[in-house]
C-alpha cells in the first residue's frame, strides 16, 4: 500500500456521508479499510466525531428570537424611512433643477432690465441673478440636509412617498 | 403560523427565489419565517465559532440585521442556508478580529468562554448522567480545538454541508477543507477514545 492509496481512502471517507461515492469506489474503500488499520482507525474517529458533534445541542431561546425579530423590524423600518427620505431629497433636487432651468431665461432678462433701469454695473447684477437662480435648489438642499428626518415624519409628502413606495412593491 | 403563511406564498417559484424576492423587499413576514426556520442552526454555528453562548446570541442578532441590510445581494443561485452561514461566518470573523487583532488561524478560545448547555437525553437517570458527562467532555474537547477546525467540523457534521459549499462559505480551497476536517478529527480522537475507555 502506498501513500496515494491512503490519501484516496481518506478523501473517499470524507465524501462518503454527505456527497456519496460511486459503488466501485465504495467497494475499493471497503477492501482498503479491511487491510489498513490506520485508515480504519481514522474511519472510526470520523464517525465518532460526527456522532459527538451531533450530540451537542444548542437551542435558541424564545426571548432571543423575539428580541431579534424586534431588532430586525426596527432596523427595517429605519431603512425604509432612510430610503423614502432619499427619494424625497432626489425628487426635491430634480424639481429644483427643473424650475431653475425653466426660469433661468426670465431671471436673466429681469436682471438685465433691472440693471438697465437702475443703471447698476453688470459686476453686481450678474452674480445677483446667478444667486437668485440657484436659490431654490440651495434652500431645498440646506433644508433636507440640516433638518432631522423626524421633522418630515407624517408630512403629506412623506406619506405620499411612502404610499407610493408600498405601491411599487 | 408565520411559517405556514410563508409556505403558502410559494407557488411557481422556488423557495430560494421567493426568499430572494422577500429579502429585496425587506418583507417582515419573510424575515420572521427565516428567523424561525434557521434559529437553532444559526445559533449552534455561532456558538461553536465563538465558544461563548452570550457572544453567540449577540452575533445571532447581528447576523439577522446584516441579512436584512444585505438581503438584496442574495441572488438565489446558492442555497439560502449557505448564504446565511456565509454572513454568520463574516460576522463572527469581524467579532473575533476585534477581540484579537490576529488572523483566525492563530486564534484560540478565551479562558472565560462558557460551555454550551447540552440537552441530556436518556432513558434512565444513570444513562442521563453518563450522557451529560459525555457531552460535557465532547464539548470541552471541541472547545479545545482551534476555531478553524471546529468550524469545518460543525459545518460538515451538524449542518451536513458539502465540501464545496464549505470551501465557498469560508473562502478557502477545497483541499484545505479536507485537511482541516482530517486534522480536526485527528485532534478530537483522544477525547473520543477517552470516553470509550
Amino acid at each position: 500500500m502506498n501513500g496515494l492509496e491512503h490519501e484516496r481512502a481518506i478523501d473517499l471517507l470524507s465524501r462518503a456521508d454527505v456527497e456519496g461515492i460511486p459503488q466501485a469506489d465504495a467497494r475499493w474503500l471497503e477492501s482498503h479499510l479491511a487491510a489498513c488499520s490506520d485508515c480504519s482507525a481514522y474511519e472510526m474517529a470520523l464517525h465518532g466525531a460526527e456522532r459527538a458533534i451531533r450530540s451537542v445541542t444548542v437551542m435558541a431561546s424564545v426571548s432571543l428570537v423575539e428580541s431579534t425579530r424586534a431588532r430586525v423590524h426596527a432596523r427595517a423600518q429605519q431603512l425604509r424611512e432612510q430610503e423614502s427620505r432619499m427619494v424625497l431629497i432626489g425628487v426635491s433636487f430634480c424639481l429644483g433643477v427643473l424650475t431653475s432651468t425653466l426660469t433661468a431665461w426670465i431671471w436673466w432678462k429681469s436682471g438685465a432690465w433691472i440693471a438697465q433701469r437702475l443703471g447698476l454695473p453688470s459686476g453686481i447684477v450678474e452674480p445677483g441673478v446667478l444667486l437668485f437662480w440657484l436659490l431654490p435648489a440651495i434652500v431645498i438642499a440646506l433644508v433636507m440636509v440640516t433638518v432631522p428626518p423626524a421633522t418630515f415624519e407624517g408630512s403629506l409628502m412623506q406619506r405620499f412617498m411612502r404610499d407610493r413606495m408600498r405601491g411599487m412593491q | 403560523m408565520v411559517a405556514a403563511a410563508f409556505s403558502s406564498l410559494i407557488t411557481m417559484e422556488t423557495e430560494e427565489a421567493q426568499i430572494a424576492t422577500g429579502l429585496r423587499r425587506r418583507d417582515p413576514e419573510v424575515l420572521d419565517a427565516l428567523i424561525e426556520q434557521y434559529q437553532h442552526r444559526l445559533l449552534r454555528y455561532l456558538a461553536h465559532m465563538t465558544g461563548n453562548m452570550a457572544t453567540a446570541e449577540d452575533l445571532f442578532q447581528e447576523t439577522w440585521i446584516r441579512v436584512l441590510e444585505k438581503g438584496h445581494q442574495y441572488d438565489a443561485k446558492s442555497r439560502f442556508a449557505t448564504w446565511l452561514m456565509t454572513i454568520a461566518h463574516n460576522v463572527a470573523i469581524d467579532h473575533l478580529r476585534k477581540r484579537t487583532p490576529a488572523s483566525l488561524d492563530e486564534m484560540r478560545d478565551s479562558e472565560d468562554a462558557a460551555p454550551f448547555e447540552p440537552v441530556a437525553v436518556g432513558p434512565s437517570p444513570f444513562e442521563q448522567v453518563a450522557a451529560i458527562e459525555d457531552k460535557v467532555r465532547i464539548q470541552a474537547a471541541l472547545d479545545q480545538l482551534p476555531p478553524i477546525f471546529r468550524e469545518v467540523l460543525v459545518l460538515r457534521f451538524q449542518e451536513q454541508m458539502k465540501l464545496e459549499e464549505i470551501a465557498k462559505l469560508i473562502n478557502i480551497p477545497l483541499a484545505t477543507v479536507k485537511t482541516r476536517i482530517y486534522r480536526g478529527v485527528v485532534a478530537l480522537r483522544p477525547a473520543l477514545m477517552g470516553g470509550a475507555q
